[in-house]
C-alpha cells in the first residue's frame, strides 16, 4: 500500500492505474517455471524474464517477492557452465542474452557469483572483425564502418551489432566493469555505427551509397548505453540521436515504438508526458501492451 | 635389412626403362589427381563427393517439376482468380484439412520502395485457402531489420487486411522454438532453431516479392525463408546466417525444411536494382507458383533476365542435387514466359 502511495506522489495522474494493471498482467502471466514468454502461455525466454524481473522488482524492499524469487531462480538455473546464457532453456549456446540476465540479477540484488561469471563470459566474447587492409577498405567503401572495432555480437564469433553491444555495455556497467577496455571499445563501436542523420539501426548506417533507416529501439538502447557511461548530453552524436527520437515520437504509433521512445527520452530527462499518454491509451484491458510480457515490462521500467 | 646403396655389390639398375617411366608417370598422374581432389574437397571432406554425385544423378535422372505463370496486371485486378489459375496450373497441394502458414516477405517498410509482398496477394491466398477448405490459416514472418513487427504490419497495410480476414499473425522472431536437425551439412551447422508455428504446419506457402538482392542477386521463394529463422536467436539482421555463406545456408533451409512447402511469388510489381530495399518498382504483372522452391526461383531468374546458374545459391543447390534449376527439368505451365520476360536492372555487385 505504501508503495502505491509513493507511486502516486511521484507519477502523473493516469499513470498509476496503468502501471498497477500492467503489474497485475505480469504477475498473472508468469509461467510455472518462473519465466515469461513473449506471449501469455508461450515458452519462457530469458529476455522477457529478465525484463519482467527488472520491472517488478520493488527496490524499496530487501527481500524478493515470491514471483521475483522464482524469476531470479529461473535465470540462475539456466546459466551455463561457461557463465553465459542462451535465449531459452532449450538453447545450450551462450550468447547475447547473457547481458539481459546480468542486468536483471544485478537489479534484483545478490547472485554476485552468477553476475561475475556472466560478466567474464561477456568480456571474453569473441567477435568477428576485419583488420586486413584491403578488406577493411572495401568494407569502409560499402558500409562506411570501421570493421576493426569490436562491439558485441548476437552470438560468439559473429560480427558486432548495435543492440547486443548496447546491452553488453549496460550489463557490464551493472556488473561494476564500467572502466573495462571492452566497454570503452564498445562505446567507440556505437559511435562509429551512428547514422550521420542521428540515431542507430541494427548496425549498418550505410549500405552501398544509401543511408539505411534508423530505428527507435536500436537508438533507445544505444542512448541508454551511452548514458550509463556518462557520455555528456552535449555530445553531438547524442544530440543528433535525441533529435531523431523526438522527431520520430510524433509519428510512431505502436506500443513497442512508443515504449522505446519513452525509454530514450526518460534516460536523458526530456519531456515524456505526451508519449506516456499515447502509450497508456494503447494499454489493453488485461493490463498489457501488445499482449506481450516483454513490451509490458519495458513500458513499466520506463516509469522507474 | 641393409640399405642397398651401401652395398657396393648390389645390382641396382640405374637406367630407367621405358616401361618403368610410364608406370611412374601414371602413378604421378594419379597422385596429382588425388592431390587436386583432396585440395578441392578439403574444406568439406567426403561430403563434397556425395553431394556432387547426388547432383549429377538429379541432373541426369531427376524428374521434371512444374512451375506455372499467370497474368495479373495490377493489384486492383482479380488477384484471387489469377491465383486460382496459377495454383491449378502448377498442380499445387490440396489444401483441404491442412494447417497452412503463409509467409509473405515483410522484411521492412521504407516509404516509396516496394520491398514487401503486397497484402492483396496475401489476402488472395488466404481467401483461396479458405475456399479450398484449409483447417487453419496463419500469416507469419520474422522481419530482418526491426524488432517491432506491428509497425511493419501497420505501414504495409497488413494490420487492416488481417483484421478484415480475421487471420492471426505470428511474429516468427518470437515464436516458441523447435530445434530441427540440418541434414545437409552445407553450412556446417548441426541444427537450427525455427518457429514452432512453421514446424507444426502441414504446409508452408512462401509468398515472396520478386526482387533483386545485393547479396544473393535474386530474392524470391528461397531467400524469403530467412523469415522463419528466429531473430531472437540469430539476431537482426540474421547475419549469423550470412557469415556461414548465404548460398550454403539457403541450401540447408530448403533441404531441411520441417514442413512441406510451395511458393507463390508476387511478381505483379517487382523490384529491380539495389534490392532488397532500395530498388525501383517494375510492373511485371505476373504470379509464379510451384512446389519446388528452387525451380520457382530459377524461373523467376529467367523471367528477369538472370542466368540461374550464375546465382550462387541456385547453382550450389542444383550442383548438390537438392533440386533442379535447368530449363530441361522445369515444365512451364500457364501463360507463356515470354509474355512476362523483362530484364531487371542488376543489383550492385558485392564481392
Amino acid at each position: 500500500m505504501w508503495q502505491h502511495f509513493l507511486l502516486t506522489i511521484t507519477r502523473g495522474r493516469g499513470t498509476l492505474p496503468a502501471m498497477n494493471t500492467a503489474r497485475e498482467f505480469l504477475l498473472q502471466s508468469q509461467n510455472a517455471d518462473g519465466g515469461w514468454g513473449y506471449r501469455v502461455g508461450a515458452m519462457s525466454f530469458v529476455e522477457p524474464t529478465a525484463a519482467a524481473l527488472i520491472a517488478l522488482r520493488d527496490e524499496n524492499t530487501f527481500t524478493l517477492s515470491e514471483v521475483e524469487g522464482r524469476a531470479r531462480d529461473f535465470l540462475i538455473a539456466h546459466q551455463h557452465a561457461d557463465g553465459g546464457w542462451g535465449i531459452a532453456p532449450m538453447d545450450a549456446e551462450s550468447g547475447w542474452m547473457t547481458a539481459w540476465a546480468i542486468r536483471a540479477l544485478a537489479h534484483s540484488g545478490g547472485a554476485n557469483d552468477a553476475i561475475a561469471r556472466g560478466a567474464q563470459w561477456l568480456l571474453a566474447t569473441q567477435v568477428l572483425r576485419v583488420e586486413e587492409s584491403a578488406n577493411r577498405a572495401q568494407i569502409k567503401q560499402l558500409l562506411a564502418i570501421d570493421s576493426t572495432l569490436r562491439g558485441f555480437p548476437w552470438q560468439p564469433g559473429d560480427a558486432s551489432w548495435v543492440q547486443p553491444t548496447a546491452l553488453a555495455i549496460l550489463a557490464l556497467v551493472a556488473a561494476g566493469q564500467r572502466d573495462h577496455a571492452r566497454v570503452r571499445e564498445g562505446i567507440e563501436y556505437l559511435f562509429d555505427r551512428a547514422s550521420a542523420r542521428g540515431g542507430w539501426n541494427v548496425g549498418n548506417p550505410w549500405m552501398i551509397g544509401k543511408a539505411m533507416p534508423v530505428t527507435i529501439q536500436d537508438t533507445a538502447l544505444a542512448l541508454s548505453a551511452l548514458r550509463s557511461v556518462q557520455i555528456a548530453a552535449s555530445d553531438a552524436r547524442v544530440i543528433a540521436a535525441l533529435a531523431f527520437v523526438r522527431a520520430a515520437s510524433a509519428r510512431v504509433t505502436t506500443a513497442a515504438e512508443l515504449t522505446w521512445t519513452l525509454v530514450a527520452l526518460r534516460d536523458w530527462q526530456l519531456e515524456i508526458e505526451d508519449v506516456r499518454a499515447r502509450l497508456n491509451a494503447l494499454q489493453r484491458a488485461d493490463g498489457s501492451w501488445q499482449g506481450n510480457p516483454f513490451i509490458t515490462a519495458i513500458a513499466m521500467s520506463s516509469e522507474m | 635389412m641393409r640399405n642397398p646403396i651401401e652395398n657396393p655389390n648390389s645390382k641396382i639398375e640405374n637406367k630407367l626403362s621405358r616401361r618403368a617411366f610410364l608406370r611412374l608417370a601414371l602413378l604421378g598422374a594419379i597422385a596429382s589427381g588425388a592431390a587436386y581432389i583432396a585440395k578441392t574437397i578439403e574444406p568439406i571432406g567426403l561430403d563434397y563427393l556425395r553431394w556432387m554425385a547426388r547432383g549429377f544423378t538429379t541432373q541426369v535422372f531427376g524428374s521434371r517439376t512444374r512451375v506455372a505463370l499467370a497474368t495479373c496486371a495490377t493489384y486492383d485486378a482479380d488477384v484471387l482468380a489469377a491465383l486460382a489459375r496459377v495454383w491449378r496450373d502448377a498442380q499445387m497441394p490440396d489444401l483441404r484439412g491442412q494447417r497452412v502458414v503463409l509467409k509473405p516477405n515483410l522484411v521492412d517498410f521504407v516509404a516509396g520502395y516496394p520491398t514487401f509482398t503486397h497484402p492483396r496477394v496475401t489476402r488472395a491466398v488466404i481467401q483461396f485457402a479458405r475456399e479450398q477448405g484449409a483447417r487453419a490459416i496463419v500469416v507469419g514472418d520474422g522481419s530482418a531489420f526491426r524488432r517491432d513487427a506491428e509497425a511493419i504490419l501497420d505501414a504495409t497495410g497488413y494490420t487492416e487486411m488481417l483484421a478484415r480476414e480475421n487471420v492471426p499473425f505470428v511474429d516468427l522472431n518470437y515464436d516458441d522454438l523447435v530445434s530441427i536437425p540440418l541434414k545437409g551439412g552445407y553450412a556446417k551447422m548441426q541444427k537450427l532453431f525455427v518457429a514452432r508455428t512453421v514446424a507444426e504446419a502441414d504446409l508452408l506457402i512462401s509468398l515472396p516479392k520478386l526482387k533483386t538482392h545485393h547479396w544473393t542477386q535474386l530474392s524470391a521463394s528461397v531467400k524469403n525463408l530467412f523469415g522463419i529463422v528466429p531473430g531472437i536467436k540469430y539476431g537482426w539482421p540474421k547475419n549469423t546466417l550470412h557469415v556461414r555463406g548465404i548460398q550454403f545456408f539457403l541450401a540447408e533451409l530448403v533441404d531441411s525444411l520441417p514442413t512441406r512447402a510451395c511458393a507463390v511469388v508476387d511478381g505483379i510489381v517487382g523490384l529491380e536494382g539495389d534490392g532488397p530495399i532500395f530498388g525501383e518498382a517494375v510492373p511485371s504483372g505476373v504470379l509464379i507458383a510451384g512446389t519446388s522452391l528452387l525451380a520457382v526461383d530459377a524461373t523467376c531468374a529467367r523471367l528477369i533476365g538472370f542466368d540461374p546458374a550464375a546465382i550462387d545459391y541456385l547453382n550450389f543447390a542444383a550442383w548438390a542435387g537438392i533440386g533442379a534449376i535447368a530449363e530441361s527439368k522445369i515444365e512451364l505451365a500457364g501463360e507463356p514466359r515470354a509474355q512476362f520476360a523483362r530484364a531487371y536492372a542488376r543489383p550492385p555487385k558485392i564481392e
